[in-house]
């Protein structure tokens, strides 16, 4: 990786995006009562919380936001092609790439953070002097406590990144439909979208079929629905009740299973990245 | 239109004709009739041959699927998906897998990276039921991208990482779900760049050479014959490659050698021929006679 190492004592520096983050975070780190009533404890759980998370997730947040753009992308530019306002579809891929960049983000950190928390914590209380009085059990649940909290930090970075990258992607297509409006009336088509879907168009029944006039409001509804609140476990969704907005909030007192099972498994040792690795590419 | 319809009326009913199946495909982009149209089309998707390129070139239908996948995601981990949930997002795999099948759409569904939306169901680890079943249906959308041996696909799971998801599957999964994970590797073994791949490192190689032979003993207690067979053919094909060969020499499973599958495989005279023929491409003294 042609890595250069700025000293080996130096302790790099996080961008100043996650610094403001983590501080903003601070005030919703829960403490079991072992560590709440002692500051230099606090103080550990906060620095372990700050480290885990720089730890894991530049190569999450990358992954996550490069997979959701490339899927938004595709499926976007391939239902939108025959519609020629670029809000519409601007609005649309927002929503979906956010929404799956986020979800990505969110189920590939959780085990990799719960794993980086309990080490990072473990040596911090062994190198402040915390050896005998704070059990494995107790490190495990503190750690628990503030999963969530630092799951949510990684995914609404992932949210916030996919913005940015899925408005590159689509860039052309968003300006080639400003420029069509500008030059003509004729309908909009996407032609290098169309010519390969345009065989299959009169096969398709009406309903689901793209029309020159553009999306209908209860077509572009499918894409909204991507900021709907997350599946629950109740068995008939109900329609009506999907007001809220998918939650990046803070999910508090939620039971986890202490000993669930580390993932550890990687094939390709090269792309094992290392704390240090990590850190690097953040501070990019 | 012409293929569309050409294609369809020699293998299935032409989709495009038929009220019912539009109808409920148009159900797809409704959040309040979603679950019953994936289950009634997941059930009927053999009767339509043209159902890949109808889901796949309609409006919102694979964003909709795509919304089924990761609205599950939340239950991964602490692990809590019910059986009603892990059917309903299996429907909406088998969909998928339609999707994957289909030679004009298999492509589409690479390039849109979708298959990398299922690798969270296979990287879960929960032993109960509903995960079992999600695990094997993603599985089955993988299985079927690989069953046409194509090398695009194969570059794709080679650079996705998907060998370690199947190697832990191979190790803790149900039978079911192993033998779709080994024929997935086998696949990939099958392919130059896959065998190459795999091959490159040592540790690689070690891997998935420790994972066939953990599968190896366990075989001498179930008697799998499905999966033995394929255990045979991935050592087959890794003997085809001069360094493996060479560490197979060293680490090849005691009971490929010996007896210990003549009585399983009896009537298998393909399987038994390709052990055979990894005894003898592993045989120390090979002479090379003309």
């Amino acid at each position: 990786q042609g890595t250069q190492t700025t000293g080996a004592n130096s302790v790099p520096l996080p961008d100043e995006n996650l610094l403001n983050i983590l501080s903003n975070v601070a005030p919703y780190i829960n403490y079991i009562p072992l560590f709440a009533n002692q500051p230099g404890l606090r103080k550990l759980v906060n620095l372990t919380i700050e480290r885990a998370i720089q730890e894991i997730i530049g190569p999450v947040v990358e992954r996550s936001v490069t997979i959701a753009c490339i899927s938004t992308k595709e499926l976007i530019l391939k239902d939108f092609a025959m519609e020629p306002n670029e809000e519409k579809m601007r609005n649309a891929a927002h929503i979906m790439v956010q929404n799956l960049a986020g979800s990505l983000a969110l189920v590939t950190c959780k085990e990799p953070l719960r794993m980086s928390m309990v080490t990072h914590l473990r040596n911090l209380l062994l190198q402040n002097g915390f050896t005998e009085s704070i059990s494995e059990q107790a490190i495990l649940l503190e750690v628990a406590e503030n999963l969530d909290l630092a799951c949510s930090i990684v995914e609404k970075s992932a949210m916030d990144k996919a913005i940015p990258e899925i408005e590159e992607n689509l860039s052309r297509s968003f300006s080639d439909r400003k420029k069509h409006r500008e030059r003509s009336a004729q309908p909009y088509y996407d032609m290098t979208v169309f010519s390969s879907i345009s065989r299959y168009m009169n096969s398709l029944p009406e309903p689901l079929r793209l029309k020159p006039s553009g999306l209908l409001p209860q077509q572009l509804r499918v894409y909204e629905d991507f900021s709907r609140i997350r599946m629950t476990n109740q068995p008939a969704p109900n329609y009506e009740d999907r007001g809220g907005v998918r939650g990046n909030g803070i999910h508090r007192g939620q039971d986890i299973p202490l000993q669930y099972p580390p993932n550890e498994i990687s094939f390709d040792n090269s792309q094992i990245i290392t704390a240090q690795q990590n850190i690097e590419r953040f501070t990019q | 239109s012409n293929h569309l319809h050409a294609s369809a009326t020699i293998h299935g009913l032409p989709m495009g004709g038929d009220p019912w199946a539009n109808a409920t495909v148009i159900e797809l982009t409704n959040p309040v009739e979603r679950e019953r149209a994936l289950l009634e089309l997941s059930k009927k998707r053999e009767q339509y041959e043209d159902l890949a390129l109808i889901l796949w070139h309609s409006f919102g239908v694979m964003a909709a699927l795509l919304q089924e996948i990761v609205s599950v995601y939340p239950m991964l981990s602490p692990p809590n998906l019910t059986a009603h949930l892990s059917n309903r997002v299996c429907n909406a795999l088998a969909l998928l897998q339609c999707v994957a099948s289909h030679i004009e759409t298999r492509e589409l569904f690479l390039n849109a990276h979708i298959p990398l939306f299922l690798y969270p169901f296979l990287n879960t680890t929960s032993k109960t039921r509903p995960f079992e079943y999600l695990r094997l249906t993603s599985l089955g959308v993988i299985g079927a991208l690989v069953k046409n041996d194509n090398t695009d696909v194969i570059q794709f799971l080679l650079s996705t990482e998907i060998i370690p998801l199947c190697l832990r599957i191979m190790e803790t999964g149900s039978e079911l779900s192993k033998t779709v994970a080994i024929f997935i590797v086998q696949k990939i073994l099958l392919d130059e760049t896959g065998l190459a791949y795999i091959c490159q490192t040592y540790e690689r190689f070690y891997a998935v050479g420790t994972v066939l032979s953990n599968m190896v003993n366990q075989l001498v207690e179930t008697q799998a014959v499905r999966l033995l067979k394929h255990v045979v053919r991935c050592y087959v094909r890794l003997s085809e490659n001069p360094r493996a060969r060479e560490a197979l020499r060293q680490c090849l499973p005691e009971p490929l050698r010996d007896a210990t599958f003549s009585v399983v495989l009896k009537d298998d005279v393909n399987t038994k021929r390709y052990l055979a023929q990894l005894l003898v491409n592993l045989s120390d003294n090979v002479v090379t006679t003309n």
